[in-house]
């Protein structure tokens, strides 16, 4: 049917325009609902780890060096 | 394999606080943290007894049990270092030592706490050695230079030792079997009598 008016077509149109417009934001975060569990899945699948230091950070640093012996050598007394 | 330790010979701490300076000087430690603090009891009562404290360095630390991000680790020579970039300013840490040890510089906004910041025995942390941010993060790292913790080194009663437990241990044995129990400070019974249990 034609529309009577203008104010009647840009009714319509904006009408049409929103249902489409909400159909696809919906199918959008649907899809990216979907998307973001299987993206999420592995993630829950992996079990956690404890993080290890590596043997550089837990290294020795003590050294029994000349300064050291002297500060054991005045302790004596 | 070294096992580093503290000890602190209460019949030979004046509490000079000498340690505490150093500490904070050396590693250039943050307002409102000390590292190290002295203790006294029954100050100022004859008999009075004070005691150097910071990190004791456990072998089964209990800050790294409860830990939830599991940033402590200990080195091979056992010290317990922790890492400020995993730290998440929990607290969990601080509530399990029973030192004290673990301590919150409050910087950030709505009352958090910030990285934890605790003696590293002057050992740094995971940076590079001697790098400029394990510097900024850590403090000095001496144990890397060949030096022992600065707050030990430079005790003016050579109250506080460190380094190997050992060899620390066997100096203490030395002391108390020269001095027999109580204070060797000249001028103690003099001052105190023998009543003055101590």
């Amino acid at each position: 049917m034609k529309p009577t008016s203008m104010s009647d077509a840009e009714e319509t149109t904006m009408s049409q325009t929103t249902k489409g417009a909400a159909f696809d934001r919906r199918s959008f975060f649907k899809a990216l609902g979907a998307g973001a569990t299987v993206a999420a899945t592995p993630a829950l699948v992996t079990p956690a780890q404890a993080v290890d230091p590596g043997k550089e950070e837990t290294k020795a640093r003590y050294q029994e060096s000349e300064h050291v012996k002297n500060f054991y050598r005045t302790n004596r007394y | 394999m070294a096992r580093v330790k503290f000890l602190c010979d209460a019949d030979r701490c004046i509490e000079c606080n000498a340690c505490v300076t150093a500490c904070k000087n050396e590693n250039e430690v943050p307002w409102g943290i000390n590292r190290r603090r002295v203790v006294t009891i029954n100050d100022g009562k004859p008999g009075e007894r004070s005691i150097s404290m910071a990190c004791m360095h456990c072998t089964d630390a209990p800050c790294a049990a409860v830990c939830p991000v599991d940033c402590f680790y200990t080195t091979a020579d056992a010290v317990v270092l922790h890492s400020k970039d995993l730290c998440i300013g929990c607290g969990y840490c601080f509530y399990a030592c029973p030192f004290g040890a673990p301590q919150y510089p409050k910087v950030g906004n709505f009352g958090s706490r910030g990285k934890m910041d605790k003696c590293t025995y002057c050992a740094g942390g995971p940076e590079a050695d001697l790098s400029p941010v394990e510097f900024q993060k850590y403090g000095s790292n001496r144990l890397a230079e060949g030096k022992l913790p600065l707050c030990a080194e430079m005790c003016s009663t050579k109250a506080l030792l460190a380094g190997d437990g050992e060899i620390i241990a066997q100096i203490y044995k030395e002391r108390v079997v020269k001095r027999g129990y109580g204070s060797g400070a000249w001028g103690w019974q003099t001052a105190y009598k023998e009543t003055i249990a101590i």
